[in-house]
């Protein structure tokens, strides 16, 4: 059965993004890339720098057939700075995507919702796919739908801190009322939070320091694809109901101590 | 011609077009955008672009990010 995620017009046969940062080397980055049968990475921009020409990603990415790129807007601390990223970004990526992520305070990371909002109005005019990092507020959430995002990217906890999804109670509810797919980016550390969120009706997730901080990326990047896979396939099965009282799975004859 | 290129001063000797300035910086076009004083130039424009005297030109490419 065909199970590809829709986001705008374009097609991916893979639910798990990947992020491309903080990789001990570009080739374990192309590794675990490879490994989790990613079709969507992030990249970031940089100012170019002779001097650090093997941190240039773009030829090494661009040898992956199957791979599509979105360029984030990281560094970006208000909407006029992430609009000028994403500018740039399609520029050399010649893609539509663009993670939306704008977070002034380096202490938390935490995305601005106002300045992301404003961003996201502008970006949905020129054309971009629009894939927004943003707070696990449902509210927040349908108003970017609203105003034509191509998908929403809530966080499972900060970036980098491998705490999970300790929003899930609010993911939940944007899962039950999004009309576009629902992306869990930041915070897994481990496949079976992925599959998790997978479970709970999430689309897709977005996925960087859990696999490129791992003892071996490339391993972890196949555990998270079989993460993935396992939450949606369970996802697409449906799940048994709960009950708070024993439900017996055997049956409970009581011929053992039948004294008659 | 005086130019501030990544946030630094530049003499550039070229013939004052945005490819010359790559070509003088050894920046590979292809993986490289840009913006001169804030508006971002498409590569197609590069060629046919002239810089002025204190232009700000920031030069990026893609690197690692999540």
């Amino acid at each position: 059965m065909s199970d590809t995620l829709k986001i705008g017009d374009q097609e991916l046969g893979s639910r798990l993004f990947l992020g491309t940062g903080k990789f001990s080397s570009t080739q374990a980055m192309i590794e675990a890339v490879k490994a989790s049968g990613t079709e969507l990475v992030t990249v970031a921009l940089r100012r170019f720098n002779r001097a650090q020409a093997e941190d240039d990603l773009y030829g090494p990415l661009a040898e992956l057939k199957t791979v599509r790129l979105m360029p984030n807007t990281s560094g970006a601390m208000n909407a006029k700075e992430a609009i000028r990223a994403a500018m740039l970004g399609r520029e050399l990526s010649k893609s539509p995507f663009v993670k939306l992520e704008i977070h002034p305070n380096p202490h938390h990371l935490l995305p601005d919702p106002i300045e992301t909002y404003e961003a996201a109005i502008e970006l949905v005019k020129q054309d971009f796919l629009v894939l927004p990092y943003i707070p696990a507020d449902p509210v927040l959430a349908k108003r970017l739908e609203d105003i034509g995002c191509a998908a929403v990217m809530p966080l499972g906890a900060a970036i980098g801190t491998g705490k999970g999804l300790s929003t899930a109670d609010m993911i939940k509810i944007i899962v039950c009322d999004a009309n576009v797919p629902v992306v869990v980016d930041a915070g897994l550390r481990a496949p079976s939070e992925a599959a998790c969120a997978m479970e709970m009706g999430c689309d897709a997730v977005l996925v960087n320091s859990a696999i490129a901080a791992a003892e071996n990326p490339a391993a972890m990047g196949g555990a998270f694809k079989t993460g993935v896979e396992a939450g949606r396939a369970a996802r697409l099965a449906g799940l048994m109901p709960t009950s708070e009282v024993a439900v017996a799975s055997s049956p409970l004859t009581s011929f053992l101590s039948n004294d008659d | 011609m005086k130019l501030t290129v990544n946030g630094e001063t530049h003499e550039h000797t070229g013939n004052g077009t945005i490819d010359a300035l790559l070509e003088e910086l050894g920046a590979n076009k292809a993986h490289t955008a840009l913006m001169v004083n804030g508006n971002v130039i498409a590569s197609e424009d590069w060629k046919n672009t002239a810089l002025n005297e204190n232009d700000e030109v920031e030069m990026l490419v893609f690197v690692g990010g999540g």
